[in-house]
Formats: C-alpha cells, structure tokens, sequence
C-alpha cells in the first residue's frame, strides 16, 4: 500500500489548482473561447415527439444570404454511442425522430440572426407516430417499436440470480415487498453546452474544443462518424462548468459542430442554450423499483429479489451499462447471499437518459433502504441496528463476484450515529419534526473499461526541463471535481516537491496522454496511481543526479523541502535547481511515464454483465437528514445532514469535503423537487428551463456536517478511494424516513413535491378521522 | 433553438408625458422598467416590440413620498430599494416582506413596483421557447387559438404572479396611471380582470406611474408559498389584514396571488367582522378561499395542493394575527 504519513502534500488540505482562475473570472470555458471569426452554427430540433420523416427540405434555407452550410441526417454515415453492440444514435436522425429536440439538421452562417432565421425556413413532412411517456404505453403489445430491432421496447432486459432465494425467504422471519417511483432528474451543470469546431480544409485536419468529460470518447466518435484518420482530429478541453455525467459520453452537438465546420471549411461555434441542454440531457431516468426483502428477527438479510424499470428515453445511450450497474450494486455493501434481480430498460420518446452521479445505483438503492427501514421498524429494530446486522468483513468477494478490499461503513454508521446524537433525538423531536438515516456505496473507477486496448487503464506523463519547472502532462478531465489537483498532489508527495512547482496541462490530445475521462469516479484511483507511478520515476532520476553529484550511493540520498542531501550528513546538501540541471547533463529534458492497469481479477464473475460494478475499491456512506415539516403547505425543510464518507484515505480533504456536500445536495434535490416532467398527451418536455425544473437553492441548502472516514484500500493511492458519488443515494432514503419520522407517511415516490405531501397528508387525515369515528361507534 | 433578442429601438424619455407620447406614435411598442420578465419574454419570441421605452430616465417615477396623507411609491422604484426603505418598513411592513420574497436578489436589483404589479400571467403553456410554443401550435395568450390548461375555454388562464398586489389590496391601495390621454387614479381591484391575456384594466399605451397607499392600514402579513424559497414565483399567496377589537375581529380582509388571473380580495370575508376568530371561523376563512381561488395547470405543482395550501395560509396567518 502506498500509504503515506499526512504533512507534505498528499492528505493536506489543498485549494485546487485551477482555482484561482475560476474565482477570478479568468478561466476561459468552451463558449468564452474567441468566435468572432467563427461562424454561428444552430440546429434545427424536431417539434414532434414520435415520427417518420417522409420529406426535408432544407434548399429555402441554404439559399439564405449570410447561410455558409446546412448539414442533415444525409451528412453522416454513422450511429454514435458508448457500447459498439448498442450505438443506435445517428447525431442528427435519419428516418425517423423518436424525441421531441431531437436534432434533425444544423446550420452554420454569418451570425446567430441569419442562422435563426435559416432554421424557420427549414420545412419538414412527418408522418405522426404513437408517442409513449410511460412504461405501460411503452410495452403495450401493440404499441409502435422505437427501434425496430428491439421488440417491446426493450432496450435491455437483465435477469442475474445468486444464491437459493427461495430458501431465503422461508428463512425470513419477515419478508415484505415495496414499490418506489423515482421521477427523472438530470445533472444541471452550470454551463450549458458549448463547443467550437475549426476544420482546416487544406490539410484536412480538425480541431474540437469542448465541454467533455471524456476528450478520448469524442475523439473515437468523430473518427468513426466523420470518417477520418484519427491522428488528423484534435480534441481539446478548456475549462468545464460541471459534467455529473452529463458529458461522459459523446453528445450529438459535438459531432454537429465538426460536421458544419466541415461543411463550412473553417470554424463553427456550437452554444446549445439552457432549454437544448435539457434536451441533451442523458440523465438518471424514471425508474419503478419493486423489491422484496426476507430478515429474520435480528435484521439479518435472508434474500432479496428486486425488478426494476428503467425508461431510459428513445436511445441506448448508456442504458445497458445503467440497467446492469442497477443489479450489480445490490451487493457490495452488506452481506447478502441470496438475490434475483430483474431488470428492464425500456424506450420511450423522451431525450436519451445516461450516467448521472451514482450511476445506476441510485433509485435502486433508494428502494433497498426505505424498505429496510420500513422493515427495521416492524421488527422493532433501531435503523443503525439493521444496518449493523449485515456488514461485511474486508477483503471478502460478493455472491455476484465483485471483491471488497477495505470497508469503513462500519466507522461511517458510529460517526453519524454520535455526530447527530440518534439515541437520544430519534423519535423523540417535537411534532413536525423527524430524523431518518440510510446508508450507500459506490466505485471508484469501472474495473473495465467500455473500450478494451489492451493499454493501461491510465497513463501520465511528467516533464522536467532546463527551467526547473515540473509539468504533468495528463488526459483526465477536470470537470471542477479537483482531478489535476489530485495529480499534482499525487507527484508533489513522492518527489516531495513544493506543490507551486507543479504545473498540470491537460487534456489537449495533441500534447496530453490519452485518458478514458471522468466517470464512474475513476481519475483519483487511476490517474492517482499512475500519477504516483510516474512521480517515482522522476524521483529516481533526481534521486540519481543527486547521488551522481554527491558522490553518493542513490539510496543514501534523503530529500527534504526539495533539499536533497547523504543521509545523516550535515552537509547544506543540492538544491532542487542544482539537482534538475545535473539531471539534464547528457540527456536534456526529461520526460517520465507513470501507468496503471486494474488486474484481471477485479474485472467482475463470470456471468453475463459481470464486469458492470465491479472496481478496485468501493467507497461507502451513511447519512442522517433531520426535516421539518410544515403539514399545511407540505413544505419539508432539511434542516441538518450528518453525513459520513468512506473514501480511503483523504489525498486532499477540503476537496473531499467539496464532493461529499455535493452529493448530498445533489441527492436532496431528486429527493426535495427535482423532476423532469413531459406531457404525457404529446412528449413536450415540460420542465426545459430554470424555473420549472426546480433545482435547490442555496435558501434550502442545510447546513452539512461531513466526517471523512479513512478505511484505506490497499491498492489505492495512497490507500484512496472514490470521494463524490458514494453518499448521494443515502440521503434520498434517509430524507424520506426522516418525514416518516416526522408525519407518519412513507412517501415512495420522488421527489416530495408539497402538492404531493398535502394531498398524502389530506388523505391520512380523512383516515385517522373514519378510524376514530370507527373507534368511538366501537 | 437558438434564441436572440430581435431588432428593436430603445427610447429613454425624461418624463411620463413623453414616454405616453412616444407610445402614442409607434404601434410595435412596449414599455420597459427592469426587464427582468419582459426582456426573457421577447428573447423567446413573445412580443416581437420594434420599439421599447425604456422608464428607466423619469425621475419623478423613482420617488418614495411618505407623508401625512399616506406613502406613493413610484411605479419605477426598484424592489432592492424598496425593501430597504425604513418609512415604508415602519408604516407598511407587510410591503416589505412581500418585496423581499420576489424572486432572487439580482432579479430585485432590476425588477420595479410597477413591473412587478403589472406583472405578466404566468403559464407553462406561454413561458416557453419559440420553438416550445411553436410546436404546441402556441397558446390562447399569444399567436394561439387554444387554452392548454382548459381546452373548452373561451379565454386565457395564465396565472397572475406578483407578490406585493395582495398586500396592496388588502391595503386598499390606488394606482396612479398615465397615458396618451393624460393621467388617472384608479383603485387597485378596478386595475386586475380574470383573463389572463387581458388581464391590466388599462387603455392603449397607459401605464402604472405610482402606487398610493392610505395613511392608516390595518395589521397586515403576506405569507408565499413556493416550492425553493428563491427564485420562484408563487404558487399561492396569501396577504392577511385583521384588526382585533378586544375579543372580536375588528376588521380583516384577505388578498390572494398565484391562484388566478389577477389578485383578488376574497369576498364573503366582511361578513366575518365583528364576531370572534373561533374555529369555526377559521374554517370559514379557509372555505372562502378555497372556493374562490381557482389554480390550473399553469404550474407543475398541482392545483389540488395549491387550493388548500392557499386556504391554510390564510387561516394562519389570521390566527396568529388576531393572537398578536
């Protein structure tokens, strides 16, 4: 284990080393970038929800003065996507358009006016289709395919089965079913979508400046959708305003962008506004989750048998990868060894849905902890208790063969249970008010990655040269989740470099190595380790030129505040410009490498799909929320969060602190009032703007108490795990026990909008009342 | 998609008269005070002005005049300045609760009292992109010939949004209004109608100058429900007036926003004056709202909830104004 004692830069609290420029205004983000020498690029987005294109005509608006280019569906040969078994996305349909803003055609012209104007010229015939908004109208049997390869509707459908489950339940002292409904959410990253696309026509070269996650990702999709050599397209990444998983995969406008730019022969800036951000969406779909759990009488899980729906909108996007993850992240965080699962992920005509925060864990998670504490309370358990009584033992491998190698949710349940003094406040706060908690889990990085090389999983290189300066050179994304921090962190620590030294350059993919990018939380465990690689590297090539000056044996050398010195002497020792400059002698600048490659045996079992969940190291979370209900406007209030993250060990814990509030606040706002709404009579995305998809504000924003729990994992750098998405799922569960706590209503379905609490707070009324007056007739 | 303000002009007269006159001589044109809900609105293709006065340049509107006969506020004052005015705090508090709960800070920075008054009726049918309402084949309000929220009706239900009318109208406010034809002085009820397309009772090219307020007003809350405690408009709000008389209600008048067309004083109120704020009382407090108030789908929040949301906004807050 690489772990390391806190004090010289690794575990220290940090601010992030992009941040100045962030706080400053300085930082330049994808639609900052200079365009007045670009033109205006616009994209004509389908009004209908479900239908055959029979006619395009878009001739009105290439004759247009001030139009330079009109691009279609005609314009490319090739679907995009994330697995290439399930790529059925063309960047601008073909044929057919199956959601309403699903790009059609785009147009590049002299300014946004002339562009806008090009787009209400552009006439298209449609033959209507039956549009469906719900899993029932979906999978009707006679309703219309989206895609006629996928009959019912089903993009996916996934049955895993572990264990006798039947022996299970009649093990169980008690087995009880429940249903949740979790409402569709999306990421809302601050900054809408944004690229520039410049297309060199001479030499037939492009470059793609934009808003990704994962440059490397793009960069494939535009080799195989543009139909060019790769090594003639450059992908850069400026300054990203947040991703949540919005853009870990390529996006339609993207590949629109490079194809106007080429249809132009120049440059074409793309800036999708806040309503087609909406559209572009790929966030954590509508999902039903029926599950069923068998205790005995301690808590203990006998079995669990689980069928979910996903509607993951009107293509594959991440989908499979999603209804996979949703099984597979049963397990993993308590001791279970009996479980079916049933998975669907079915096409409506709604924006493809994808990765968001906790991909595929979240809703079902949710479920899985409202009903354990649904459950708890029948068998008169404490919730911490429950929870208690199915804990496992690192390193164990779980029934659906993912390995569990370090494990602190056994510390994360004592630090919330005494930082929010549960025994003595549970049940026992005034009318209106109530305590609920829950806990979660999630990966740190996927242990495959989707596209398999055969290379590292991460590779990072550092470059020394004549200044003294050190740069790292990395293709991980730094969406503000704090990567390149971590990487400067991660090489600062082994050559015990003063931080200021370290510059990071990344993700230009002329300049940078390759990286698959920032999703499932995999840059702090695998760029970290690769980072950490190549610090090594270079500290053995200024541990020599030390040595070699000191007439010393290398492994006599000590460094100290980059003064490197014969161990025990008392010699005033080199200075690290003395040390760089030897080093340089013979060879001149020097560049180093660092990589990491996760081991077979932590890819996931055997069965089908087995390698969706399975990682190097899980982190894990529990959350105590405290609400207030005010039962006349159904209004909930969070007033207070005690929450606790297992994340390893701590590189930088003011970053840490950073992720973890984030992904309560995220979770509060699926569970409080977030919900994308679509006219259920026509498809029309309902909740495309600020106001009407309504995400928290800092009004609503409860204060959040984080403990940072250390369960270092052996194979981590620095013994580190994942730090943001772990705890997100806990406190949807914990929040709606905690207005259990407070009202007496188990509200199953997210988010707990007021109309929804008055209306189930109205009805248990007229209850209590017929039940009273049953009881004074009696 | 893309949305770009279209071409307009943009006039800045000096006074009242001349910006009425300005009106008079264009028929594209619209007055503009904060632009906080006008200008997203044009940006979406709602208006389409070719000419906007700006009221920005009359001095005369941006005065706050609190004195022996009661306060005028200047229809072009801006909300961030009237929350923060001590006359009005110290006179008519309500005014500034309900100031405060407009929108978000930078909104307040900009948005005026007589914007906010005159506030647009608000629907998700109408407070959407080009592209949105276009697709729809628009809407009742604007380029359409259907009411979405009620397809049979012969008229818009788009719902009025501002927050300072109910506590102006339980005030007994009055609104001072100029136009091409010179200037009046209307009471605030005659100044709404219950047609959200049409719903300012005003004529061609006048506009709200001042709103004035009686010298004595009686004990006054303004209480708004919204889903996030910024940003959103509301979903009910409820302004409460009650004066005790011992052990009787001495006076009380209730005001709704959010639920309607236009604010409203809830009739059926006066004839609980001079009794005692009982339960039963209450519960009719409650009763009268509910069935006065009459939310649609203008909003993702269901009209159900709102309905009875408004009813025990106003039973509580006359409860804890009769209690003290």
């Amino acid at each position: 284990m690489n772990v390391v004692a806190r004090g010289h830069a690794a575990g220290t609290r940090q601010p992030l080393v992009d941040g100045v420029e962030k706080v400053t205004g300085r930082a330049k983000y994808s639609a900052d970038l200079p365009f007045a020498d670009a033109y205006a690029g616009a994209v004509y987005r389908s009004p209908y929800a479900h239908a055959e294109i029979l006619e395009l005509d878009v001739s009105a608006a290439r004759a247009l003065e001030g139009v330079i280019a009109v691009v279609t569906g005609d314009d490319v040969n090739h679907t995009y996507g994330i697995l290439p078994i399930a790529m059925n996305e063309y960047c601008m349909a073909k044929g057919k358009v199956r959601y309403r803003g699903e790009p059609v055609a785009a147009v590049a012209a002299v300014d946004l006016r002339t562009a806008k104007k090009a787009l209400s010229l552009i006439k298209m015939k449609v033959r209507e289709l039956p549009q469906y908004q719900t899993a029932e109208a979906a999978q009707a049997p006679d309703a219309v395919l989206l895609h006629d390869d996928k009959p019912g509707n089903i993009e996916r459908e996934v049955k895993h089965s572990f264990g006798d489950v039947a022996a299970g339940f009649a093990d169980a002292d008690l087995v009880r079913e429940g249903t949740y409904h979790c409402g569709e959410v999306t990421h809302l990253h601050m900054e809408p979508h944004a690229c520039l696309a410049e297309f060199d026509d001479e030499r037939q070269e492009l470059i793609l400046k934009t808003c990704s996650q994962v440059p490397y990702y793009v960069h494939l999709m535009l080799e195989r959708c543009m139909e060019m050599d790769s090594s003639k397209i450059r992908v850069i990444k400026p300054f990203v305003g947040g991703g949540f998983g919005a853009r870990t995969e390529t996006l339609n406008f993207e590949i629109i962008a490079c194809l106007l730019a080429r249809a132009a022969k120049g440059k074409v800036a793309l800036h999708l506004n806040r309503e087609e951000t909406f559209l572009t969406h790929r966030g954590r779909q509508e999902t039903i989750v029926n599950i069923k759990i068998g205790l005995t009488k301690e808590g203990k899980i006998t079995a669990v048998d689980q069928m979910v729906k996903q509607l993951g909108g009107a293509y594959a996007g991440y989908g499979i990868v999603t209804i996979l993850y949703s099984g597979s992240l049963l397990h993993g965080i308590y001791d279970i060894q009996a479980s079916n699962y049933h998975g669907q992920r079915i096409y409506v005509n709604r924006p493809p849905c994808g990765a968001m925060r906790g991909h595929g864990g979240v809703n079902m998670r949710h479920a899985f902890e409202s009903l354990l504490d649904e459950m708890a309370e029948e068998l008169g358990l404490d919730p911490f208790a429950v929870r208690r009584a199915n804990l496992l033992t690192a390193p164990t491998q779980t029934l659906n063969g993912l390995l569990v190698t370090s494990y602190g949710l056994d510390q994360c349940l004592d630090r919330v249970e005494e930082g929010s003094k549960w025994k003595e406040r549970w049940g026992k706060l005034p009318k209106g008010k109530g305590l609920g908690m829950a806990c979660s889990h999630y990966v740190s990085g996927a242990a495959k990655p989707v596209h398999w090389t055969g290379e590292p999983h991460a590779t990072v290189n550092v470059k020394m040269d004549f200044d003294g300066g050190v740069t790292i050179l990395t293709g991980a994304a730094d969406i503000g989740q704090g990567s390149s921090t971590v990487v400067a962190l991660a090489v600062a620590e082994v050559c015990k470099l003063d931080l200021g030294r370290i510059r990071v350059i990344a993700n230009d993919s002329a300049v940078t190595p390759k990286d698959n990018g920032s999703y499932s939380s995999r840059v702090t465990y695998m760029v970290g380790n690769a980072a950490i690689d190549a610090g090594r590297a270079l500290n053995d090539v200024l541990v020599a030129a030390a040595a070699a000056k000191l007439d010393a044996k290398p492994e006599d050398i000590e460094v100290e505040n980059e003064t490197y010195r014969v161990a025990g002497s008392q010699d005033p020792g080199l200075t690290f410009k003395e040390v760089c400059a030897q080093a340089l002698v013979d060879t001149g600048c020097i560049t180093v490498k660092g990589t990491f490659t996760v081991p077979t045996e932590f890819q996931g079992g055997k069965h089908r799909g087995a390698a969706v969940g399975s990682t190097m190291g899980f982190s894990y979370g529990a959350v105590v929320c405290e609400v207030d209900v005010d039962e006349d406007t159904g209004l909930v209030s969070v007033d207070k969060v005690w929450v606790a993250h297992d994340c390893g060990f701590a590189i930088n814990p003011l970053s840490v602190e950073g992720q973890v509030e984030g992904a309560i606040w995220m979770g509060m706002g699926q569970a409080l009032s977030e919900v994308t709404t679509f006219n259920a009579k026509n498809g029309l995305p309902m909740h495309a703007n600020l106001l009407d998809y309504r995400v928290p504000t800092i009004v609503e924003s409860p204060p959040i108490e984080t403990y940072i729990v250390e369960a270092n994992d052996p194979n981590g750098p620095f013994g580190a795990k994942e730090a943001s998405e772990g705890a997100l799922p806990a406190f949807m569960a914990a929040f709606t026990a905690a207005i259990y706590n407070a009202t007496g209503l188990r509200i199953n379905t997210l988010p707990v909008t007021p109309d929804k609490l008055v209306e189930a707070l109205s009805k248990k009324q007229h209850r209590d009342k017929v039940e009273a007056a049953k009881r004074s007739n009696a | 998609m893309t949305e770009v303000l279209p071409e307009f002009r943009v006039v800045r007269p000096a006074t009242a008269q001349e910006a009425a006159a300005a009106h008079r001589d264009n028929e594209g044109a619209r007055y503009l005070a904060g632009g906080t809900d006008l200008i997203p609105n044009v940006r979406r293709g709602i208006g389409d002005p070719d000419l906007l006065i700006d009221l920005g340049g009359i001095a005369d509107l941006k005065k706050i005049e609190v004195g022996a006969n009661g306060a005028r506020i200047g229809a072009g004052v801006t909300l961030a300045h009237l929350a923060k005015n001590a006359q009005i705090a110290a006179a008519y508090p309500a005014v500034i609760t309900a100031a405060k709960s407009i929108a978000g800070p930078g909104h307040r920075a900009a948005g005026t009292v007589g914007g906010n008054v005159c506030l647009d009726t608000r629907c998700v049918f109408y407070n959407q992109s080009q592209w949105w309402r276009e697709s729809n084949n628009f809407c009742l309000k604007y380029k359409g010939d259907t009411c979405h929220v009620a397809p049979k009706s012969t008229y818009c239900h788009a719902a009025y949004s501002g927050d300072l009318a109910p506590v102006l109208l339980v005030m007994g406010a009055q609104v001072e209004v100029t136009g091409p034809e010179g200037s009046r002085t209307i009471a605030l009820p005659d100044l709404y109608g219950e047609d959200g397309q049409n719903y300012l009772a005003l004529k061609r090219g006048e506009f709200v100058t001042a709103v004035l307020l009686p010298k004595d007003v009686l004990p006054t809350v303004y209480e708004k429900m919204r889903v996030r405690g910024a940003i959103d408009f509301p979903l009910a709000g409820v302004a409460v007036a009650l004066r005790r008389d011992g052990d009787k209600i001495g006076d009380l008048k209730v005001a709704v926003t959010g639920t309607n067309s236009r604010p409203f004083i809830v009739e059926g109120i006066e004839e609980l004056v001079g009794g005692p704020l009982s339960d039963e009382v209450l519960d009719k407090i409650g009763d009268l709202v509910q069935k006065q108030v009459s939310p649609m789908r203008t909003t993702l929040v269901a009209p159900f909830g709102r309905r009875r949301i408004a009813a025990a906004l106003a039973r509580r807050q006359a409860s804890a104004l009769f209690a003290g």
